[in-house]
């Protein structure tokens, strides 16, 4: 910096309301799947993200000063992800960074911007240990983890089906298997009984072994965390066997989407699933802001780009609140923030870095997904176990 | 004075080229530390880092003339290990002293299996163990699973007279630069002793070889345990870089890339892994922040190399570097 524009910076920031560096653009990197297997989540996350600086930039920027957004592909492979971090805490400056989708990149990534002093959000990991065993105070999360899902799913049920007795069928992989041991811890705190569990390898052409298992223990209820194709298959034979017949099935909010919802048909209707959002929320927020998208992209905002979306309406506030990008006084400022997102309000929980929000129900009818009942927040959130800070 | 056959002048060719690679690093290190410069160092490091996986395939496919397509499980190893070994005693000498004991007594069980087979069914048995090996840690929670190990301590290296923090972006950089040329300087001696002759001659006909009193089993069981140690060595030092692993490291992409860092640098010439390395990951960071069709571009790059460049990179300039050398040397 010559002389000459260090006396106009001094000038400036002595004129400037509040603000140190006023005319420039705060700069938030995103380091997201833009290309393989996660590019679809990717894509969400940065309409969700353009979106929201776009309205946040018209209506005058942050402190005025404008965001400025900049990318970075991470391949949905965490060492990919933490070489984007490096470049763009050390070489593009960034105040703040999110993005990530797989946890493993997020919890990288969290360990980058600790080492660097700088803070990340997620607004697509669900993994819970994100916000528990491995929760970090320059991380944080926007939207909801596995468990709030597990949880508002259980609190509908207990409602819903009071001492239902249960059948579990998951995916034999780590997060197949821990997303039904969370339910099931979820779901028996409620009062719901287990009757077995079985899991099938991932890609499984024939569940049709394990119908025999399914009807001896005469469920209610069955839970299952497969995804994919898997669901196609899973739904599909189950229903030429018989067994939807006063069966209610439950699922991850993997389970059933948009994108195999047609391929299922029928055999979809009753599905429940428990959502932090869904675009056919019926409220004047939501209904804005899903016509401003669909406006901008084309498309419907799935849960990724109204989270995505949220977040930087929080990083403003906390910016707004903490006047000034310093990661230790923005990251106060975070700490127990409220503030409005389509999905409703959502509150910062300061123990664990995790966001309580209202949680939904969707269940499938006719092919389509309706919101079937809404889960207070403080309801889901369960038991704060960060104890780093 | 010694004669001096086509191997040893190539081998002085590679040399050469190492110290021009080693010169230039140490001036980048000192602009990069004066500048207070940390992501393109760091870039570097990992950089030489990936080189020492490159050396490793070139042993194999270069003098050995076997394609490997599962090198990634050596170099994930030996990331595993160190992870593992520093989140207990963050002693460098400690990790190190694990990952090679420990992945040659690996690289012995994985080369009894692959050197069962010649050609394309070393390459798959190779890509076969480490899409298991890669399926297993994915799994084991104890590994962490899919989300990897973070929390690798920032460790500080002691070297006997200096002590530096692996988290000092220079520092780091110019000893990992020191190990790579030390992985390299073991490679190339070996190589350029009878067993690395033997080595060629098996690549160029392997029936004959035992005609002329050489166990060949022994032969390619050596050149696979030094690939495998110099694979996990450099693997090695990944967590210390980054802090983290995961199964990523493991998975073919790795791989893959490193097969490719060798066809673009040369086969077979040993330097041309570190320069291949080098010119890849600065490549795909610069081109990865331009578009998100990266992968397109190194594809492109790579079809082209193969086509215009069918000897690398230091397939050109070798030959060039040989010629001088043979120039000056002659009265």
């Amino acid at each position: 910096m010559t002389y000459k524009t260090m006396m106009m910076a001094a000038l400036l920031s002595a004129t400037a309301l509040g603000g140190a560096q006023a005319a420039d653009p705060i700069k938030i990197g995103v380091v997201t799947p833009l290309s393989g297997t996660y590019a679809g989540i990717g894509q969400q996350v940065k309409w969700g993200l353009d979106l929201a600086t776009k309205e946040v930039n018209a209506a005058g920027g942050i402190m005025s000063r404008q965001i400025e957004l900049i990318y970075e592909d991470e391949e949905a492979n965490p060492s990919v992800a933490v070489q984007k971090a490096d470049k763009l805490f050390q070489s593009n400056k960034v105040d703040f960074l999110t993005g990530t989708v797989n946890s493993a990149s997020t919890l990288a990534v969290g360990q980058v911007a600790e080492r660097a002093g700088k803070l990340i959000a997620t607004t697509v990991s669900f993994a819970d240990p994100i916000t528990g065993d491995k929760c970090s105070p320059n991380v944080f999360r926007v939207n909801a983890k596995a468990g709030q899902q597990s949880a508002a799913l259980a609190a509908w049920l207990a409602k819903d089906k009071p001492k239902a007795k249960i059948f579990f069928l998951g995916p034999d992989y780590l997060m197949g298997r821990s997303t039904v041991a969370a339910f099931k811890e979820a779901a028996e705190k409620t009062g719901a009984t287990s009757l077995g569990e079985v899991f099938a390898p991932l890609d499984s052409k024939d569940y049709s072994q394990y119908f025999g298992q399914i009807r001896a223990a005469q469920p209610q209820v069955l839970y299952t965390s497969v995804a994919g194709n898997d669901t196609v298959r899973l739904l599909t034979q189950m229903q030429e066997f018989g067994l939807l017949r006063n069966l209610l099935v439950l699922g991850a909010s993997g389970t059933v989407t948009a994108q195999n919802i047609a391929a299922i048909g029928k055999a979809a209707n009753g599905f429940a699933t428990g959502v932090g959002y869904s675009a056919e929320l019926n409220t004047p927020e939501n209904k804005k802001f899903v016509e401003a998208f669909k406006a901008a992209y084309k498309t419907e905002p799935d849960l990724y780009g109204a989270d995505s979306y949220g977040l930087i309406y929080a990083y403003k506030a906390a910016v707004e609140k903490a006047k000034t990008t310093d990661t230790d006084k923005v990251r106060d400022a975070l700490r127990g923030l409220t503030w409005s997102t389509p999905q409703g309000q959502k509150t910062i929980r300061a123990g664990d870095h995790q966001a309580i929000q209202t949680m939904y129900v969707a269940q499938v009818t006719d092919g389509k997904f309706k919101i079937a009942s809404e889960v207070k927040g403080e309801d889901a959130i369960g038991p704060d176990t960060c104890t780093r800070f | 004075m010694r004669m001096i056959d086509a191997l040893t002048r190539s081998m002085r060719a590679s040399h050469l080229l190492v110290a021009l690679l080693v010169a230039a690093s140490l001036v980048f290190a000192a602009i990069g530390a004066a500048m207070g410069e940390t992501f393109y160092l760091r870039l570097a490091t990992e950089a030489l880092i990936f080189a020492g996986l490159a050396l490793s395939v070139d042993i194999l496919l270069g003098y050995n003339g076997l394609l490997s397509l599962g090198q990634a499980l050596y170099f994930g190893l030996g990331a595993y290990l160190s992870a593992l070994v520093l989140m207990w005693v963050p002693s460098f000498w400690a990790a190190f002293a694990v990952t090679a004991v420990v992945s040659a007594v690996v690289g012995l069980i994985g080369g009894f299996i692959a050197n069962r087979v010649r050609g394309v069914y070393f390459a798959l048995i190779t890509f076969g163990m480490a899409q298991v090996a890669a399926k297993v840690v994915y799994n084991t929670r104890a590994l962490g699973a899919s989300d990897g190990l973070i929390g690798v301590p920032v460790i500080d290296i002691n070297l006997g007279i200096i002590s530096f923090s692996s988290a000092s972006p220079a520092g780091f950089f110019l000893f990992v630069l020191g190990v790579i040329v030390i992985l390299y300087g073991v490679t190339a001696y070996l190589l350029d002793t009878p067993f690395g002759r033997l080595l060629i001659a098996l690549r160029a006909n392997e029936r004959r070889v035992p005609f002329l009193g050489y166990r060949t089993m022994t032969l390619r069981l050596s050149a696979y345990v030094i690939a495998a140690m110099i694979a996990a060595l450099s693997g090695a030092l990944y967590p210390m870089l980054r802090g983290f692993v995961s199964p990523e490291l493991l998975f073919f992409s790795t791989s893959g890339n490193a097969v490719i860092t060798v066809i673009v640098g040369g086969v077979g010439t040993l330097a041309g892994a570190l320069y291949g390395s080098v010119l890849l990951t600065l490549l795909k960071s610069v081109v990865g922040s331009y578009t998100e069709h990266h992968v397109i571009v190194i594809g492109l790059l790579f079809m082209g190399a193969v086509i215009f460049l069918p000897r690398g990179l230091m397939g050109i300039v070798r030959p060039a570097v040989e010629r001088m050398l043979t120039r000056r040397s002659k009265p």
